[in-house]
């Protein structure tokens, strides 16, 4: 009794955060993990410079390549994060990025639309691709690992048929098809902006993409209700959450987030084809995991995805530049995964 | 006088903690070989406990365990206890005659045959037929024969019944209740545990009362009768303080909160129930296991499927559910572990928490967050640490502060205080009469007399599915007269006239 009287009239009175009040609990665990990974991203630099000779790895050039690199898995795992985080899971999202551009292409290249249009059709064909995604998944109740398995081959076998396993180029259409200058221009655009210090325009992308996410997860009721959701379905019925919304909501984001994705990076490479997108599984779902979101739902920051991002990305350029090879590259890869989930449970079993 | 003897199970001065939470207190207690000892004991009183430390799956802190005299290590005889819950703990993807073999399949790789003597015991139960079937698609009366027939196969000495029956129909039952005795009289330790006062009555030699981790009672003989079990269960803990009291408008002065006209489940556990409940009333619903009680009460919230009328705070139909928040017994399904207790307590909210582009407020959820604290007096040293890091007592009073902050005309409870410390027991129902003086329907679940006198204003009992007329429980001279009363009317089922002589409104 005398604890309680005494300690909330103190408390009461000052606000969340803002007034230094020591935050417990979740907030230090997820400020820990961030600290950890800050560590790791810079301990990881300063191996590479130290092997990289002449020091080709610590130099603005490089270091806006990492950024452009790591743009692609950041975008679609920040999408992935929020299907993570209400408890689901996506392994569509590669045959989705594939599909965005083969349609993009096909509708502009060889349909003839503007290319407008063909981006919205990309976009429209994501949400209803999201869409199903969800409803087999809250309606139909199948686990969310068979139903975006199977979408992801239905994606897949539509793309193939759509682009008839061809390569498209906007710059050298074949066919006789003829594409629109200026609306080349302005696709190319959209990933090669000239800014100022040569600043990739898919990072800029990148950093408003994380802007919204971030905003969801941390700042909004949609994220709130999110990780209450995926934390505890059964309790997150109980209490009348939109749970089916919700679902549907995420499922969505994250199908048109790999469309924006692959749109960008169509733009910026200048061509596309089916393949496109199938090596993003891994290197995704390690981003979303290194940022520590749960497997089991329930837990996911936007600035965790977007480390684990960097992370992977910097590991990934440094290889590159040593020229070690690919082999060693995957390896690593793998290796990295694996170690910042076995930390992370140490760390909390310390805490314990 | 029965002459002392070592044969049985004697157990004396058993005692096991949990962290700061006393579950056996120095339990002495005796099971006769021959013999079907009853248990009976509220929830939380330590007979899930017993059964655990029997069965080995947990150690005692202090205390001896005897089996005909000789020491009785649990851990190194967990083969030859069985329990039979249930809902029975075997494996149902594997089939009737494999599942009585696992754990005895033999050292060599090849499939092994049922022999000659389990066999035998199989067809004693009458479940050989169902040999290949696997045990997920037979019934539950044969998956408990089996747990039976595995136990007897590897010659097991004790013999637990965990609410065996409430499940089953009642001619399962009754056969269940013929293998009990047959199991007694070959002379195995029987032992049955039930909330179901009338077949203690019936087929147990003698019943124990358990409450708060001792054995209070032992009845036998003339003084084991179903009133007996049902007032002993009650003894003098309770203490109802006056100024908690309210008056009942039996007249109907206040609002109507919720009318149910021929109310029935879809799958047929309760059938047509008129049930009329005004605001500011305390409504305890109560039942067995089994009885269509918990069906009902969910069913009011919307989590059971029911048709019929029901119409809340002027809602009729579905949308009805939306005025009520209904907190499980089970608080893995009312809290969310991966959230700080302030953020649980305001899980429910939406407009009170979030400006209407829907960014929230976190400043405002930590404000209602402290006030609620302070309300239900949970005891954090801040709403930001985790909510597993409060007690069993604490959860619960989050659970229902997020319920209650949501405002809903007819709150619904499902044994609100289930695994509750004494302390908070108070507290609750301290929460719950103010919420209702505030002009709200409370509903209960509950299984415990002392919960229902302690904190409803109306009950009614619900017995095969059936409602009975309203007992007033500030007419009750006492909670033995109300114990007494409730299991003359689970007895009866249906309200008869005699219930309503025994406590006039």
């Amino acid at each position: 009794m005398a604890e309680q009287s005494g300690a909330p009239s103190n408390q009461v009175p000052t606000a969340v955060g803002r007034t230094g009040q020591p935050w417990s609990g979740r907030a230090r665990e997820a400020g820990l993990r961030l600290g950890g990974l800050a560590i790791a991203i810079l301990v990881v630099i300063a191996i590479f410079t130290f092997l990289s000779k002449p020091n080709t790895f610590l130099t603005v050039t490089n270091g806006l390549g990492v950024m452009r690199y790591m743009s692609t898995i950041a975008i679609v795992s920040l999408g992935l994060s929020l299907v993570i985080v209400v408890g689901e899971i996506d392994l569509s999202f590669g045959y989705m990025y594939g599909l965005a551009s083969t349609l993009t292409a096909v509708a502009w290249i060889v349909w003839g639309w503007p290319v407008y249009l063909a981006i919205i059709l990309a976009f429209v064909v994501a949400m209803l691709v999201g869409s199903i995604n969800a409803f087999l998944v809250t309606t139909v109740k199948i686990p969310s690992f068979i139903v975006t398995l199977g979408t992801g081959q239905l994606m897949f076998g539509t793309n193939l048929l759509v682009s008839n396993a061809a390569t498209l180029n906007p710059s050298y259409p074949t066919g006789g098809h003829v594409v629109d200058k200026a609306q080349l221009a302005w696709f190319t655009g959209l990933s090669n902006q000239k800014l100022p210090f040569d600043f990739p325009m898919q990072g800029l992308w990148m950093i408003g993409i994380a802007l919204i996410i971030g905003f969801i997860l941390s700042r909004s009721l949609f994220g709130f209700r999110l990780k209450a959701i995926g934390g505890n379905p059964l309790a997150a019925e109980l209490a009348r959450l939109p749970i089916r919304k919700y679902k549907f909501a995420s499922f969505i984001i994250c199908s048109v987030f790999a469309s924006i994705a692959a749109v960008l990076d169509f733009a910026f490479i200048g061509s596309t084809q089916p393949n496109a997108g199938l090596s993003l599984l891994f290197p995704v779902f390690a981003a979303v995991i290194i940022g520590g979101a749960s497997l089991a739902g329930g837990r996911g920051s936007a600035i965790g995805t977007l480390s684990g991002a960097m992370l992977l990305a910097v590991i990934s350029n440094g290889l590159a530049l040593l020229s070690v090879g690919s082999y060693l590259s995957q390896f690593v890869g793998g290796a990295v995964t694996i170690s910042a989930v076995v930390l992370d449970r140490f760390t909390q079993s310390l805490r314990k | 006088m029965t002459a002392p003897s070592d044969a049985g199970l004697v157990i004396r001065g058993l005692r096991k903690w949990y962290g700061d939470t006393r579950a056996l207190d120095g339990l002495d207690i005796e099971a006769r070989p021959g013999e079907i000892l009853g248990i009976a004991g509220p929830n939380g009183a330590g007979k899930s406990t017993l059964i655990k430390i029997l069965a080995g799956e947990t150690r005692s802190d202090d205390g001896e365990i005897r089996l005909n005299g000789r020491p009785w290590d649990t851990a190194s005889n967990r083969d030859r206890v069985a329990v039979v819950h249930q809902e029975p703990q075997l494996f149902p993807n594997l089939s009737v005659a494999e599942n009585m073999m696992v754990g005895r399949e033999g050292t060599r790789a090849q499939v092994r045959h049922l022999n000659e003597r389990e066999r035998a015991l199989m067809s004693d139960l009458a479940i050989l037929e169902f040999a290949d079937r696997p045990l997920g698609l037979v019934p539950l009366a044969i998956q408990q024969r089996v747990e039976i027939g595995r136990a007897l196969a590897r010659d097991a000495r004790i013999f637990l019944f965990d609410e065996p029956n409430s499940a089953l129909t009642q001619e399962e039952s009754t056969d269940l209740f013929r293998r009990m005795h047959l199991l007694a009289n070959a002379g195995k330790v029987v032992v049955l545990v039930s909330h179901r006062i009338a077949e203690l009555a019936a087929h147990a030699r003698r019943v124990a009362l358990i409450l708060d981790g001792i054995c209070t009672a032992v009845l036998d003989g003339d003084s084991l009768t179903q009133e007996g079990i049902a007032s002993g269960l009650v003894t003098g803990q309770i203490d109802r303080e006056a100024e908690e009291q309210i008056v009942v408008h039996l007249g109907g002065e206040a609002g109507s909160a919720l009318q149910l006209t021929g109310w029935t489940h879809a799958k047929g556990e309760f059938e047509g129930i008129n049930l009329h409940v005004r605001a500011g009333e305390i409504v305890a619903i109560v039942g067995v296991e089994g009885s269509g009680a918990r069906e009902l009460v969910r069913s009011i919230a919307g989590f059971e499927p029911g048709s019929g009328q029901i119409e809340i705070g002027g809602r009729r139909g579905r949308r009805s559910a939306e005025r009520t928040s209904l907190v499980s017994a089970d608080r893995q399904m009312s809290l969310f572990s991966n959230l700080s207790i302030g953020d649980n307590m305001v899980s429910r909210l939406s407009t009170d928490i979030a400006s209407r582009g829907g960014t929230l407020r976190r400043g405002r959820m930590t404000q209602i967050a402290h006030d609620l604290r302070e309300q239900f007096r949970v005891k954090a040293d801040s709403v930001h640490l985790p909510v597993r890091s409060l007690s069993g007592g604490n959860q619960q009073k989050v659970a229902i502060a997020a319920a209650i902050v949501k405002r809903p005309e007819v709150l619904v409870l499902e044994e609100p205080t289930r695994g509750v410390d004494i302390g908070s027991k108070g507290e609750i129902y301290r929460l719950m009469r103010t919420y209702a003086r505030d002009g709200h329907a409370v509903i209960i679940y509950c299984t415990e007399v002392s919960e229902v006198f302690e904190a409803a204003d109306l009950a009614y009992v619900v017995s095969e599915g059936r409602l009975s007329d309203p007992l007033v429980v500030m007419n009750a001279a006492d909670v033995k007269e109300l114990a007494r009363t409730i299991t003359r009317l689970e007895r009866h089922g249906l309200s008869g006239p005699a219930a309503i002589a025994a406590v006039p409104a």
